[in-house]
C-alpha cells in the first residue's frame, strides 16, 4: 500500500534531499546495545517479539558506538559510570540522539544520594525523556515516536562543518565539557 | 572536597515536640539466654568470649578481634562444623547513645553449618576509633575477600593481612567512606523555584565527580608480559555494567579481575534514611529480575524483628509470587545464556520471553507493575488476588512444563551447547563451600542445600518439592539444575493454588498496617493509627537481625541493626550475585577467552545486586 504500488515502471519522484535523508534516518535509527539497570530489562522486552521494536526499524542494537545512532540511557547513572557514558556518547558519529529512559536517567529518581548522578542530562544532551520506573516497553516505543518527529525536522546545516567555524581548541573543549583530554 | 557539601538542604517544618520514648535511640542489647552452640563456645573459650546468647532468637557471640581467627578456625574444623562464611558486614556505632570513642566500629560475621542447619553470628568490636583494624579471614575463607573489601571501601575499616586491599565499589579517587555516619547521604535537592537564577540551583551537578582519564592500574598479580584485555563496562555479554580486566596468554586466560561498582546506587545508605516500610520499594530495584524475592527477603527481616504474625493466606500468596518470580528470572537467564553461547541465537530469547511476558502479565494483574512490583509488604501483601488471577495462573501452570521441554529440546543436544558448557567453569565442592557460594552455583557443585527446605520460611515446609543437585560442577550441571528448578517451582505453585487458604491477605495489626479506608470515617483510633503510620512509620525494637531467603540466584539476606527508631540504623544486603561472582576467577583460569562469557552467564549475575 505504500508509494511503490502507485508508481509505474520507471517513474520519478522528486523530494527535498533533506526530507529524504531524514525519512531514511528516522526509519532506521539503530540504538546502542547498552543497558544500565532495571530499565534495560524493559528495553530488552521492547526488542522481543511482543513489542517488536523492529516495526520501527530499530531492532538492530549495535554493540559499538561507532555504528549506533541512538543511545538509550536505560537506568541509573552512577558516578563511576558517568565518564564511561560520556565517552560512549563522544564516540558516536553525528547525527546522534539520546533517550533518557526512566526517572533515574531523567532526574535521579529514587536515588537522591551520593552515588547517582541526578539525571544523565548533566553529562550528555538528551532529546527525549521517557518517564516511568521503569517505563513500559510501549512508553519507550512512544518515546521513539517522539524522537522520529524530532528527526523529521532536522537540517543538514546542523551537522555540516564549515571552515568559518574554527575547530574547537583542546582547552576550550575541556572548559566546555569538563572532561580532561584523553591520555594515550 | 566538594562532595561533602552537597547533601539536600534541610527544610524546617513546624512539628509537635518530640514525643518519642526517651530510651530511643538505643544500642542493641547484649545477647541473653543460650543455645547448645553458645554453651559449647563459652566452654571452649571461657572469658575470651565477651558475650554470647540470643538476640531476636538468633545466636550471637561477641569476641575481641585478637581471638576472632582462633574462634572461626575452631568453629570451622570442630564438631560444630560451621563450614561456610555467608556474609561479613560492619556497623558504625558512633551515632548511638553513649558512644565509646575507642570502639567506633564493629564487624559482624555470619557463619553457617550446612550439615547441622544452624547459623551463628559473630560480632567483633574493633578498638582504634576512626582508624580501626580487623583481622582478615581471607586465609580461612576465600569467600571473605570480597565482603572484606566491601567493608573496607564503604566503611573504612582496614583488614590486617588482606591479600588485595583495594576499593571494590567506589571509584579509586573517592574522597570518603560513604557508609560512615558522619558522611552525609548526598544527593541534590531540586529547589521549588520557577527561575533558573535561584541560588539554590547553583549546587546542581556538583556531586558529579570530575572525570579523570588516568592510565588504569594493573590489578595485582597480573604480568605485563601477557596480553591485558579490558572487557566492559560497556560490553554486550557482561550482563550489565561489569568490567573485567583479563590477562591472556594467547587466548588462554591467566587471570581475571572483575571491577565492580559501575551500578553502585547507595542502597544501604539510602535505607538508613528511609522508614522501614518505605524501603520495600527500593528492594525491587536491586535484583531487578526478581523483585518479588527481594521484597520477600526484606519484609521477612523486618517482620522477624517485630515478631509479626503473618496470615496463612498472605504466606501462600507470597510463596506463589516468589516461585513465579523464580521462573521468570530463570527464563531470562536461559535466554541470555543461549544468546551468549550461540553468538546470535535469538530464537530462544523470543520463545522464553513469550512465557516471561505471561508471568509479567500476571504480576500486572495483582499489582499493576511488571518489574518493580513492591507487592509483598510488611505484614502481608498489598492487596488480595483478583478473581481472574487464579484461573490465569493455573492455565499457565498447565502450559509451562511442556514449554520447558521445548526449550530443552532446542538446546540439549546441540553440539555447540554441549561443547561450550561441559567441563567449562568447574567449581569443586570444597571450593564452593569455602567461597560462600549459594543457590544453583552451590547445588551445581554437589552440595544439597536449599534454604526453602532446610530453614523454611513463609510456610515452605508445607509444600513438597525436590531440590535438584548435580555433581558435575560445570556449566552444564548448573543448566540442568535451573531447568529442573523451574519444574519444581510449577509444582510448588500448583500445591499452593490447590490449598490457598481463605482469610486475611495482610496482618490486621494496626501498628504496622494502615486500616482500610472505610474504617477511617468511623473510627478515631483508626485515623490516629493511619496518621502515625504515614507520618512517622512504626518503630522496631532495638537489636540486630538477619534473614536470608533462597532467591533465584542464591541466598539473599538482609541484616538490620535497629536503634529502636522508625528507620534502620544500619541496613546491609547480602546479594547472592556478589558472592557468586567471586568464583569467576577460579572458574575461568586456563580456559579460553570466550569461556569467560559462558561463565558469567552460568553464574547468573544481576549487576544491580552485585553493586547495590
Ligand atoms: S527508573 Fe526505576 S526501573 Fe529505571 S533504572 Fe531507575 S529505579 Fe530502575
Amino acid at each position: 500500500m505504500g508509494l511503490e504500488s502507485n508508481l509505474k515502471e520507471g517513474s520519478l519522484v522528486t523530494a527535498r534531499l533533506e526530507d529524504l535523508v531524514n525519512w531514511a534516518r528516522r526509519n532506521s535509527t539503530w540504538p546502542l546495545l547498552f543497558g544500565l539497570a532495571c530499565c534495560a530489562m524493559e528495553m530488552i522486552a521492547a526488542g522481543t517479539a511482543r513489542h517488536d521494536i523492529a516495526r520501527y526499524g530499530s531492532e538492530l542494537f549495535r554493540a559499538t558506538p561507532r555504528q549506533a545512532d541512538l543511545i538509550i540511557v536505560s537506568g541509573r547513572v552512577s558516578n563511576k559510570m558517568a565518564p564511561v557514558i560520556r565517552r560512549l556518547h563522544d564516540q558516536m558519529l553525528e547525527p546522534k540522539w539520546v533517550i533518557a529512559m526512566g526517572i533515574c536517567a531523567s532526574a535521579g529518581g529514587p536515588f537522591n544520594n551520593y552515588a547517582i548522578v541526578q539525571g544523565v542530562d548533566k553529562i550528555i544532551p538528551v532529546d527525549v525523556y521517557v518517564p516511568g520506573c521503569p517505563p513500559r516497553p510501549e512508553a519507550l516505543l512512544y518515546g521513539m515516536e517522539l524522537l522520529r518527529q524530532k528527526q523529521t525536522g532536522e537540517h543538514f546545516s546542523k551537522y555540516v562543518f564549515t571552515p568559518e567555524q574554527p575547530g574547537v581548541p583542546a582547552e576550550a573543549e575541556q572548559a566546555m565539557t569538563g572532561l580532561a583530554p584523553r591520555i594515550g | 572536597m566538594p562532595l561533602l557539601n552537597v547533601s539536600p538542604v534541610d527544610r524546617l517544618y513546624e512539628t509537635l515536640p518530640n514525643l518519642d520514648d526517651i530510651n530511643i535511640p538505643a544500642r542493641a542489647p547484649q545477647p541473653d539466654g543460650e543455645t547448645e552452640d553458645t554453651q559449647a563456645i563459652a566452654a571452649a573459650f571461657g572469658n575470651r568470649i565477651l558475650a554470647a546468647g540470643l538476640q531476636h532468637d538468633l545466636p550471637f557471640v561477641h569476641v575481641a578481634p585478637a581471638d576472632l581467627r582462633d574462634l572461626v578456625i575452631w568453629l570451622r574444623d570442630g564438631d560444630l562444623a560451621y563450614t561456610t562464611l555467608i556474609d561479613i558486614t560492619s556497623v558504625d556505632l558512633s551515632e548511638l547513645p553513649d558512644p565509646d570513642p575507642d570502639v567506633r566500629f564493629q564487624t559482624v560475621y555470619l557463619l553457617r553449618s550446612l550439615s547441622r542447619h544452624k547459623a551463628l553470628f559473630i560480632v567483633c568490636p574493633l578498638p582504634g576509633g576512626d582508624d580501626a583494624e580487623a583481622p582478615s579471614l581471607a586465609g580461612q575463607f576465600p569467600g571473605a575477600i570480597w565482603p572484606e573489601r566491601e567493608v573496607m571501601d564503604l566503611m573504612g575499616i582496614r583488614f590486617a593481612d588482606h591479600p588485595d586491599p583495594r576499593r571494590i565499589l567506589m571509584p579509586a579517587a573517592w574522597p570518603n567512606h560513604p557508609l560512615r555516619k558522619d558522611v552525609p547521604l548526598g544527593g541534590e535537592d531540586v529547589p521549588f523555584s520557577l527561575t533558573w537564577d535561584h541560588p539554590e540551583f547553583d549546587g546542581l551537578g556538583d556531586q558529579i565527580l570530575d572525570p579523570e582519564s588516568l592510565p588504569p592500574d594493573l590489578p595485582p598479580g597480573m604480568n605485563r608480559q601477557n596480553m591485558i584485555l579490558n572487557m566492559g563496562p560497556h560490553h554486550p555479554s557482561t550482563h550489565g555494567v561489569l568490567r573485567l580486566v583479563v590477562e591472556l596468554d594467547g587466548e588462554r586466560v591467566v587471570n581475571v579481575d572483575p571491577d565492580l561498582g559501575y551500578l553502585h546506587s547507595g542502597f544501604e545508605k539510602t535505607g538508613e534514611h528511609r522508614r522501614y516500610k518505605d524501603f520495600v520499594y527500593y528492594t525491587d530495584r536491586m535484583d531487578y529480575l526478581s523483585a518479588m524475592n527481594n521484597n520477600l527477603g526484606y519484609v521477612l527481616a523486618v517482620e522477624g524483628m517485630l515478631d509479626l504474625e503473618i496470615p496463612a493466606r498472605a504466606q501462600a500468596i507470597r510463596v506463589i509470587m516468589s516461585e513465579m518470580q523464580r521462573i521468570a528470572s530463570h527464563l531470562f537467564w536461559l535466554s541470555t545464556h543461549v544468546l551468549d553461547i550461540s553468538g546470535n541465537g535469538m530464537s530462544l530469547l523470543m520463545y522464553a520471553t513469550r512465557e516471561r511476558e505471561r508471568i509479567l502479565d500476571l504480576f500486572e494483574m495483582v499489582c499493576g507493575a511488571r518489574l518493580t512490583t513492591s507487592y509483598i509488604r510488611i505484614g502481608g501483601v498489598w492487596q488480595d488476588l483478583p478473581e481472574a488471577f487464579l484461573g490465569a495462573l493455573s492455565e499457565f501452570c498447565d502450559l509451562f512444563p511442556g514449554r520447558i521441554d521445548e526449550y530443552r529440546d532446542l538446546v540439549k543436544d546441540s553440539p555447540i551447547w554441549r561443547t561450550r558448557l561441559e567441563g567449562i567453569g568447574m567449581v569443586g565442592r570444597e571450593d564452593a563451600l569455602a567461597m560462600g557460594l549459594t543457590g544453583p552455583m552451590l547445588r551445581g557443585s554437589g552440595v544439597d542445600w536449599d534454604l526453602r527446605r532446610d530453614q523454611p520460611y513463609s510456610g515452605y515446609e508445607q509444600y513438597e518439592f525436590d531440590v535438584p543437585t548435580s555433581d558435575r560442577g560445570d556449566g552444564f550441571g548448573r543448566y540442568e539444575i535451573r531447568m529442573e528448578e523451574m519444574r519444581q517451582s510449577v509444582r510448588i505453585i500448583r500445591q499452593a493454588l490447590d490449598r490457598l487458604p481463605d482469610g486475611l491477605y495482610r496482618s490486621d495489626d494496626r501498628k504496622v498496617n494502615p486500616p482500610p479506608r472505610t474504617e477511617l470515617d468511623v473510627s478515631m483510633e483508626s485515623l490516629i493509627h493511619h496518621f502515625k503510620l504515614f507520618t512517622e512509620g512504626f518503630k522496631v525494637p532495638p537489636g540486630m537481625y538477619y534473614h536470608g531467603i533462597e532467591a533465584s540466584k542464591g541466598e539473599l539476606g538482609f541484616f538490620i541493626y535497629s536503634d529502636g527508631s522508625g528507620k534502620p540504623y544500619r541496613l546491609h544486603v547480602r546479594g547472592p550475585s556478589f558472592n557468586n561472582l567471586y568464583a569467576i576467577g577460579g572458574m575461568s583460569r586456563g580456559l579460553m577467552l570466550s569461556d569467560i562469557i559462558t561463565n558469567i552467564g552460568s553464574i547468573d549475575i544481576v549487576l544491580g545486586e552485585v553493586d547495590r
